[in-house]
């Protein structure tokens, strides 16, 4: 490292402060951005060492740098582009038939990318556009 | 370029480092993998950023270290990491090819119980394939299997 600033707080020029573990702590700490179509592929991201395709809409993220425990926060979303229609899907936690240890760990979280149809039901599907992001704590 | 002397520092901080200064590597392998007679053949992806830190060196802790935290996960009690250290601590691996990078991948991702045993069953449960070897369509996706050529088919 070319430098390193220890600091248990920061200040603006007007004077309000935050305190440096609002930053630690709130900053996402797994992001991707994957084309789930073909063969699967990470456009881009951070803190991810694999992306697994599981099947269609159901895809495990792996991360380098592992989580401390398994209270995080995750969200997602996807797109697709199809017609000139485009819509809004879902990221959600693999559902949990095998049990919510199964897909959800500190080294990784395996996820549905689904779309809703007009009775709530849910469809898993391989999109284009897919973003995903974890915050919580690192190990 | 060369990468700065990271021993002790946490590693999400030498994570930081690597996507500010490495070009993301886009890798054309796949490891195929069955780890479920309930489920479809699994395709592993390496990450494109993870690549690049692979192949720099000085940036990634030994893999014996997630195979560390995963036995601490797996205890019944297990709240959270308490050896988290050793990500941050151990002293990061040197560079590697692009196969020894893929090769610790999948002892990071795929589970042990698949390859410490690919080639022990009537048929492999794990193939290292190109890109170009997998069906250019996703059909039948979630009946794909490896098969006997050590291309995917459906079931």
């Amino acid at each position: 490292m070319a430098g390193k600033i220890v600091a248990d707080t920061l200040e603006t020029g007007a004077g309000a402060d935050i305190a440096t573990s609002h930053i630690v702590n709130g900053t996402a700490k797994f992001w991707v951005n994957f084309n789930g179509t073909g063969t699967p592929a990470t456009n881009d991201s951070h803190n991810q060492s694999s992306l697994t395709d599981n099947g269609t809409g159901d895809f495990t993220h792996s991360y380098t740098s592992s989580m401390g425990n398994v209270n995080y926060f995750s969200v997602g979303q996807g797109y697709y582009n199809t017609g000139g229609n485009s819509a809004l899907i879902q990221w959600t936690l693999k559902n949990a038939t095998g049990g919510l240890a199964s897909y959800l760990l500190t080294s990784s979280i395996r996820v549905d990318v689904v779309y809703l149809d007009a009775n709530q039901n849910r469809t898993n599907y391989d999109y284009t556009g897919n973003w995903g992001s974890v915050t919580g704590d690192l190990a | 370029m060369q990468t700065p002397e990271f021993q002790g520092t946490h590693l999400w901080d030498r994570l930081g480092w690597a996507k500010e200064n490495l070009e993301g590597y886009q890798s054309d392998y796949r490891v195929v993998y069955e780890d479920s007679i309930d489920e479809c053949a699994k395709i592993l992806v390496p990450d494109p950023n993870w690549m690049a830190a692979a192949m720099q060196g000085g940036i990634l802790p030994p893999v014996w270290v997630y195979w560390e935290l995963a036995k601490d996960e797996a205890q019944p009690d297990f709240k959270k990491h308490t050896r988290g250290y050793l990500l941050h601590e151990t002293e990061p691996v040197e560079a590697m090819t692009e196969e020894e990078a893929i090769e610790y991948l999948i002892k990071k991702d795929v589970p042990q119980s698949v390859w410490q045993t690919w080639d022990e069953g009537n048929r492999p449960k794990m193939v290292i394939c190109r890109k170009e070897q997998l069906p250019a369509t996703r059909e039948w996706r979630n009946a794909w299997r490896i098969s006997d050529e050590l291309n995917l088919e459906a079931a």
